[in-house]
């Protein structure tokens, strides 16, 4: 456990992306216990720019972008973590029966997989948010995970199969152990690395497809998170009237999580794939070795 | 050849499918769309006035197998219904004249995104751990993971507004007749232009990574040495040896990302006011235009699935393997 650790954290792009998501998790949980501010209250002028009062400037309602940016942080991430839950329980339970039972349910499961992913998502997900009326955020993470578990449940069926063919599955299976204990004891620690990167790949783009819904209009206007701040940015002109912060301090929230979730991916994928590695280190060591010998070499001469 | 029927055949089932949930969703949910979508247009229809006017919008009553045989049929002849917001237009119509505006944004993105992103993955990934795959594989990270929402408004921001170079919305001057003219495709390019970019932006990314990795696989395969131990030149090793197979999983990556495109189109159009499905499909659920918002969704799935069938007959060309199954 505590190697794994040390790979983990030996990768430059992981660890940079680790910094940035738990900065990200700790404003969302104490960041509203600090603030002691109603991000809903007005505080000053509308449109005020950046000031020592008002950190991050004013929207056109007179309400403190900060106070916003700081609770929409936190509904934005809670939304992307239990959309991603949800992913993720459904893509796994349905890639691990299609992969291991196979037959007629590998059949059913693999056409309808094959079915979600070619429809297009987010027309359908306006689609179902436009007859739902305006929706909450919670009603949001659970529309986008019960329509996004297709790419999830694919890849977990895929990995299970090659699994499934190992010699140790065969073995544990000519002992006779039982399909629960196959399941949870040899199969679901070896699909743990997928099951990782099909959350944290889900977290981001509920992340990003929440903000798009609501910027849409497609959310409640009166919940705070970063789709709304967008959304009332773009309803007040903010960019045309130049009051750029109230735009740019959502927008630049949403790529900031976005970028800190897919180095944090990318460092995964490369730490389970040797090959991607761009062997930093390696060089670094070569040309440290170099040094050395031009250095021996120096003061042998003279 | 056997594998294009079964595609065929797998696409119009899934083209059904996303027909049925079309149909069922409005009668899934809580309360009656209907009276939704008239509360907003008015509120003081007489119940006569309003049965007619549900009658002239087709929504049928009756049994539920019925109404489906019935909605079945329209689909399939190309009858979407009255739109609401664009009374009397029809849905067909309204998305008609927003569909080639939408082709144009996507399509023209979507082959610059692919060929820009494949190049520059190949040589990210032939020189990786060089300076040039250290500054272009995070930035395409970034950029993948960045919202189309997001980059639209900052291109807006800066090249629209603060620095005025580009106009910020509509696909051609608003003086202008459409018209064969060298005047009208300048002022169509001049206005597509920035929308087109940001589109590009946000998925030439994904693109460029897919790639990379794609050939780093590659390159440590045999045929890869041995082609460098014949002695043949790094470009041709490069071109003909190893990217010519990294790029069958990227073109598989083009279909399934065609849905996302759509999606990253809607927004890019809402944000550059560009009169394309996304703007039509935004009028749609700013007035909760029900029949528009449905339309929509099947054209898109539409396009979606010819799309596919396009990448797969791609694929066909590119894997002679498939060409002898």
């Amino acid at each position: 456990m505590f190697e794994t650790l040390k790979v983990f954290l030996r990768n430059k792009k992981a660890l940079i992306g680790l910094i940035i998501v738990l900065l990200y998790v700790a404003v969302a949980i104490f960041g509203p216990l600090l603030l002691n501010l109603d991000p809903m209250q007005r505080v000053g002028r509308p449109h005020q720019p950046p000031n020592p009062e008002e950190l991050l400037g004013t929207t056109r309602m007179g309400r403190d972008v900060f106070a916003q940016l700081i609770y929409g942080t936190r509904t934005s991430l809670a939304v992307g973590f239990f959309a991603g839950i949800i992913i993720v329980l459904i893509g796994t339970v349905l890639g691990i029966a299609a992969g291991y039972f196979g037959g007629w349910i590998d059949e059913i499961v693999t056409f309808f997989t094959n079915v979600v992913l070619v429809i297009p998502q987010l027309p359908l997900l306006l689609v179902i948010a436009a007859f739902m009326g305006q929706t909450n955020p919670a009603v949001i993470a659970i529309i986008i995970g019960m329509t996004s578990w297709a790419w999830g449940a694919r890849v977990t069926r895929s990995q299970t199969l090659t699994l499934r063919n190992r010699e140790y599955i065969l073995a544990s299976e000519l002992i006779g152990e039982r399909p629960t204990r196959m399941i949870f004891v040899e199969l679901l620690p070896n699909l743990l690395s997928i099951i990782g990167f099909n959350f944290i790949g889900s977290v981001t783009y509920t992340i990003i497809t929440q903000a798009t819904l609501e910027f849409l209009g497609l959310g409640n206007p009166m919940s705070v998170s970063w789709g709304t701040m967008l959304y009332h940015a773009q309803n007040a002109s903010a960019i045309s009237v130049g009051a750029w912060w109230e735009v740019l301090v959502p927008a630049v929230a949403v790529a900031g999580i976005g970028v800190g979730l897919s180095l944090l991916n990318f460092g995964v994928d490369e730490i389970s794939n040797p090959r991607l590695r761009t062997l930093g280190t390696v060089a670094a060591a070569i040309k440290a070795q170099k040094k050395i010998d031009q250095q021996r070499l120096a003061e042998v001469k003279p | 050849m056997n594998f294009v029927i079964r595609r065929i055949a797998f696409y119009l089932v899934a083209f059904l499918v996303a027909a049925t949930v079309n149909f069922a969703l409005p009668r899934l949910m809580p309360g009656n769309p209907i009276d939704v979508m008239f509360a907003q247009q008015n509120s003081t229809l007489t119940p006569e006035a309003r049965d007619a006017l549900i009658a002239t919008f087709g929504f049928a009553s009756g049994p539920l197998h019925l109404q489906f045989l019935d909605y079945m049929k329209s689909v399939f002849t190309g009858d979407l219904g009255y739109s609401i917001r664009f009374y009397p237009q029809k849905v067909n119509q309204v998305l008609a004249y927003a569909l080639p505006w939408t082709l144009l944004l996507a399509g023209t993105a979507t082959l610059l995104a692919f060929c820009v992103g494949s190049i520059i993955g190949t040589f990210a990934a032939w020189r990786r751990g060089g300076m040039f795959d250290a500054v272009v594989t995070p930035v395409s990270l970034a950029l993948q993971a960045t919202p189309a929402v997001v980059i639209a408004l900052t291109a807006l921001f800066i090249f629209g507004v603060a620095l005025k170079w580009l106009p910020t919305g509509y696909a051609f001057a608003p003086a202008l007749d459409p018209a064969w003219s060298w005047e009208f495709f300048g002022s169509v390019a001049l206005h597509g232009l920035m929308p087109i970019c940001s589109l590009m932006v946000v998925f030439v990314g994904g693109y460029l990574v897919t790639m990379r990795n794609n050939m780093i696989g590659q390159l440590g395969e045999d045929h890869v040495t041995m082609g460098l131990a014949k002695g043949l030149s790094d470009r041709r090793v490069q071109l003909n040896y190893a990217a010519r197979n990294a790029l069958l999983p990227s073109v598989t990556s083009l279909g399934l990302t065609l849905g996302a495109i759509l999606g990253g189109s809607l927004v890019t159009e809402v944000v550059f006011n560009y009169p394309g499905l996304g703007q039509t499909l935004y009028i749609g659920i700013v007035t909760r235009d029900y029949p528009l918002i449905q339309g929509q969704l099947l054209i898109m799935t539409f396009a979606t699935l010819l799309a596919n069938l396009a990448v797969d007959l791609l694929y066909v060309f590119l894997d002679p393997r498939l060409r002898k199954a």
